[in-house]
């Protein structure tokens, strides 16, 4: 009997073969990390909750194991309140402490850092408090978001309790992505099909000739946005694609893949096991846009033309790279909609230097658009463009559930980068496909 | 194990966690009883009052609660306000056990439609079973060994602290 991916992935760690619907009763986890909003918490229970079992002892306290463990502020930083300060202090202070890499405000959203820094690699289980850890999955690993507790439980002992394995759906995806339309379309038309909660408790694993033929930045997006369809997680077989991706990350911090690191590497087996599989043909997408208030209502976006007046490019669903090229290719030479606020919020601190050195930034900044430095900004309705009742804001995000980004009473549509900078221009919903007549 | 509660508040589908408590709260407290008052202030602003009417609330909802972001502050808003268990058709795997870890019950059964707002239920953890005492009606409840299990420790923190010491007493730590 062949096993997916996951199975594979998750058997590695646990030492015996196992299938879905397995319980484990103790699950290792080979990489935690936290952000800024539940690492505090997390830590001060963990103190509070073990403090007396390592006093007990005699032992120092000290997390199950510190290179394993990454602290990524991200999603309101620079500070906009004294608790997030207090917060990110009291992070810094225990990461200092307990010997834990901690990243800087700014250096980037933590799914994005997260690869992009060769911390989390193929074949590795890595859990962190935020639910598009998902995200990870691009790299195949099994990665997935944790609560509170489970986080201040990893702290102690690096184990999950209680982890049935999950089945597994075998997303299908053939044919070649047309001219204009991107993962961030593939993926909206995905949750179109099967709505909020079509994935619920299952894997999406994604395969198929418009996979192997995509670029790591467009299977990070559609990773990313799986949750949206409620899937315990998404992953990718790696491929060479992935390994050159990896094998870049770790060399900008010279650093190589060791060979027991490259043993942990799977792939699902062509007689594996799955609870469904839904074909999907890339090649009939448009773009998409998903309306309000639901990332499972998408649309073609020929069929929309609602009137916007905030635009974000950013977040961890998008804002890489290649999404930044092609905004800048739409805005160059154009301005932003009078109407319109253009905010745009590079991934990381990587992506935005790499984004300044080639010009990038500067044909976006010249079309009349707000860069700010990297993190979760308005995606999160805490700071940095804040909607008012009525706003009708598109985003490159992954959630547009009603209050998500400010107002309960303000519009929120989702859409790919370059569907957001044509959208930027004419100040109302529009197909990018007319600016990138080459 | 056995809960008596009335269902205070009864919902549809696709009840997401930024509907239970909005993201621009999370960070401004790491007191638990914070988020209970902010509970549903955007999706339902009646939401504490009419759970806070009685000792022992139970909401009721269809398919698909607790969706979207992990933060267990969601837990914690429902719970706080004398919520003892949430009755749905099917909940994510984080909130679910966001849930079991907070000892807030996560009652799945296959059908909520004929519960209705104010109606007194009994769960049964033992027999698996959700009495609807209002309406005559009964239910199986759908969960594993295990859930049921931590159901009744209401968290996994005592068998943690015995894993903990385990490994600190270990040759190798």
């Amino acid at each position: 009997m062949g096993s997916t991916i996951a199975e594979k992935v998750i058997s590695r760690a646990v030492a015996r073969k196992v299938h879905a619907g397995e319980l484990i009763d103790a699950l290792p986890v080979d990489k935690l990390y936290f952000n800024e909003v539940i690492g505090p918490p997390a830590i001060l229970n963990f103190q509070k909750d073990f403090g007396d079992v390592f006093q007990d002892a005699g032992k120092r306290m000290k997390v199950f194991d510190p290179m394993r463990v990454a602290f990524m502020p991200d999603h309101t930083v620079p500070s906009c309140s004294i608790m997030v300060s207090s917060g990110i202090k009291l992070m810094a202070n225990f990461a200092k402490d307990q010997g834990i890499t901690m990243y800087k405000e700014g250096d980037g959203i933590e799914h994005t850092i997260a690869s992009e820094e060769g911390f989390v690699l193929p074949g590795e289980i890595a859990v962190a408090t935020d639910s598009h850890t998902c995200t990870q999955g691009a790299l195949g690993s099994l990665a997935f978001g944790i609560g509170t507790t489970e986080a201040e439980n990893l702290l102690a002992t690096g184990e999950l309790y209680s982890f049935t394995v999950p089945e597994t759906i075998n997303f299908q995806v053939d044919g070649k992505l047309q001219h204009g339309v991107y993962p961030k379309d593939l993926v909206l038309h995905v949750l179109g099909l099967m709505g909020e909660g079509g994935c619920s408790k299952r894997i999406a694993e994604y395969s198929g000739s418009t996979f192997d033929s995509m670029e790591m930045d467009g299977r990070f997006t559609v990773c990313n946005l799986s949750v949206e369809m409620s899937a315990r997680t998404a992953i990718i077989n790696p491929d060479a694609t992935t390994m050159s991706y990896v094998e870049n990350a770790l060399q900008g911090r010279g650093a190589s893949l060791t060979s027991e690191q490259s043993n942990m590497i799977a792939k699902s087996d062509p007689d594996a096991t799955y609870s469904q599989t839904v074909r999907v043909d890339a090649s009939e997408v448009e773009p998409t846009v998903s309306l309000p208030h639901s990332p499972a209502n998408a649309k073609p976006v020929s069929e929309v033309s609602d009137p916007i007046n905030v635009v974000f490019l950013g977040s961890c669903a998008n804002a890489r790279r290649s999404d930044l090229v092609v905004a800048a290719k739409i805005l160059k030479g154009r301005k932003v909609h009078p109407d319109t606020n253009l905010i745009v919020i590079p991934a990381s601190r990587k992506v935005y230097n790499w984004a300044m050195d080639n010009g990038i930034l500067a044909t976006i900044a010249a079309s009349g658009a707000n860069i700010e430095s990297s993190n979760c900004g308005p995606c999160f309705g805490k700071h940095m463009g804040i909607l008012a009742p009525g706003d009708r804001c598109l985003s490159t995000s992954n959630r547009n559930y009603k209050g998500r980004m400010g107002s309960p009473e303000a519009f929120i549509y989702l859409g790919s980068p370059a569907t957001a900078a044509a959208t930027a221009v004419e100040g109302r919903i529009a197909d990018p496909r007319k600016y990138l007549v080459d | 194990m056995k809960l008596r509660g009335r269902v205070a508040k009864k919902y549809g589908d696709d009840i997401n966690t930024d509907y239970i408590i909005p993201a621009y709260l999370l960070q401004e407290s790491w007191d638990k009883q914070f988020f209970a008052d902010h509970a549903f202030e955007y999706f339902d602003p009646s939401f504490k009052t009419a759970c806070r009417a009685n000792k022992e609330s139970i909401v009721v909802a269809a398919n698909n609660f607790g969706c979207g972001s992990s933060r267990e502050q969601a837990v914690y808003a429902v719970k706080y306000n004398n919520v003892v268990a949430v009755v749905a058709q099917s909940f994510p795997d984080i909130f679910y056990r966001n849930c079991l870890n907070n000892g807030l019950l996560p009652i799945q059964v296959a059908d909520t439609s004929r519960i209705e707002q104010g109606d007194e239920l009994i769960i049964d953890l033992e027999s698996r079973s959700l009495k609807d005492l209002t309406r005559g009606e009964d239910y199986v409840i759908i969960a594993t060994d295990s859930a049921v299990d931590q159901m009744k420790k209401g968290g996994f923190l005592g068998y943690v602290r015995e894993r903990l010491r385990e490994r600190l007493a270990a040759p190798t730590s």
